[in-house]
């Protein structure tokens, strides 16, 4: 997102990297309500709307830790929108009718259209890096959640008991075959042509 | 070149472990191969994905947790209560219609320094969440909003130790310590949680400022409640309790 000086609701992002329960609490007093409304209006409760909220924000928390995330909108509209094409697909999942939607008031800017087609991007990514992650072998992601949690190489190896050279060698292969699983998923495909 | 070589030297040029000559002879390869490029690119985006996701495992779920009670708490503050089912008020209605309460008391009837009993507001546990709830939570429950805070202390303590990072457990023990005068084992409970940052941060702030206020540490007791910020609940009483201070 280039060098744009981030929006002063940049601090939204980083109460999520930093956990810092005074500003979450803001960004459900502030924000929460439009979505709790939005939702009620269309098929849902208080209880749907809430968990959409919190799944919204752990998105956003994933997308700021791994893609360091630097908000140039406001969090408003971005955020109205996530929450709301969650909760639709989320009626979609549910049925495979048609889905009407009683379409709330918002304008939203194209900057905001577009912070929220990118998180969208990365939510689907990152949906299929952990449904790929599952489908290796055991062996294979012990091993990766070793080499990438403990950072020397030998301690892993001697945590595993094997060589050195062998964890090496194995993590490579492991990420290799986690590349394929990736390339030869379906959705993958979908995803390039979006990217 | 095999897939495992293949793979290999992906992983070199991730850790940047290629001497100057292997960089430049890949280099090439990668300029007249795009879909060796592409592999590449895909592979560095899995390096960087496990990188990140398998280091932040722990905080994830702490801010999964953290992001649940405020969502609960956030509930309880905005839905109206029920009329049928269990009468079971928000905890802040009870603080609010006793501080109106106790405010009055204090503004008519005693004009000297404000005192503990004016300003606590013991919450409600509700800790049971399904019928079969284990047989420690119940006991807990029932002690602490029946009173008996020493019998509520030992069952928290025994949940506590099954569960050390509970702070919903933690903020009612603390709360248990206080009412029985325990002030230097509460101060301890409060401090872990005001210098965490869960849900109950600011509400053991305010609770830690009422324990000094219990042991007639004036100075500390402001000092503490100064620290409790504008969106908490209980900034309000607060900052009521700070005016009658000063």
């Amino acid at each position: 997102m280039g060098n744009t000086k981030p929006h002063a609701d940049q601090k939204y992002i980083d109460a999520l990297l930093q956990n810092d329960t005074a500003i979450l609490t803001e960004i459900y007093q502030k924000f929460a309500p439009k979505v709790i409304g939005y939702i009620k209006k269309n098929s849902g409760n208080e209880t749907q709307a809430k968990d959409i909220i919190q799944e919204t924000l752990i998105v956003l928390y994933k997308q700021a830790k791994e893609k360091g995330l630097k908000l140039t909108c406001p969090f408003d509209a971005y955020f109205f929108l996530l929450c709301k094409r969650k909760w639709i697909n989320e009626l979609k999942k549910k049925s495979n009718n048609e889905v009407t939607i009683n379409e709330g008031v918002v304008s939203i800017d194209d900057e905001s259209a577009r912070f929220a087609e990118e998180t969208a991007l990365f939510e689907a990514k990152h949906e299929l890096f952990t449904e790929m992650f599952d489908q290796l072998g055991k062996a294979c992601k012990e091993l990766l959640k070793a080499t990438f949690t403990i950072k020397s190489m030998e301690e892993v190896a001697q945590k595993l008991g094997q060589s050195y050279g062998y964890v090496r060698k194995k993590k490579s292969l492991c990420i290799g075959q986690l590349t394929q699983l990736v390339q030869e998923a379906p959705k993958f495909n979908q995803l390039k042509h979006l990217l | 070149m095999t897939p495992e070589e293949k793979y290999e030297l992906f992983e070199k040029y991730c850790s940047e472990e290629l001497s100057a000559e292997e960089k430049t002879e890949f280099d090439k390869m990668l300029n007249e191969d795009a879909t060796l490029q592409e592999e590449l690119r895909l592979y560095q985006e899995l390096h960087s994905h496990l990188d990140t996701t398998l280091n932040a495992e722990q905080e994830l779920s702490n801010l999964k947790k953290n992001l649940k009670q405020i969502g609960d708490t956030y509930t309880e503050n905005t839905t109206p209560v029920k009329k049928s089912k269990v009468i079971k008020l928000p905890v802040w209605s009870y603080a609010a219609a006793a501080s109106v309460a106790i405010l009055f008391g204090i503004y008519f009837l005693n004009p000297g320094n404000p005192s503990y009993t004016d300003f606590a507001n013991i919450p409600e546990l509700s800790i049971v969440e399904r019928a079969t709830a284990e047989e420690d939570i119940k006991g807990a429950e029932n002690a602490f909003n029946a009173k008996d805070f020493a019998t509520a202390e030992t069952y928290l303590d025994r949940l506590l130790k099954k569960d050390a990072n509970n702070t919903e457990f933690q903020y009612y023990y603390g709360i248990a310590l206080l009412e029985q005068d325990k002030f230097d084992m509460a101060t301890q409970v409060f401090g872990a949680l005001l210098n965490g940052n869960s849900a109950y941060k600011y509400k053991a702030q305010w609770f830690e400022a009422l324990n000094q206020l219990k042991q007639e540490k004036y100075e500390e007791c402001m000092l503490l409640l100064k620290g409790i910020p504008e969106q908490s609940e209980d900034y309000d009483t607060a900052q009521k309790l700070l005016k009658k201070l000063e």
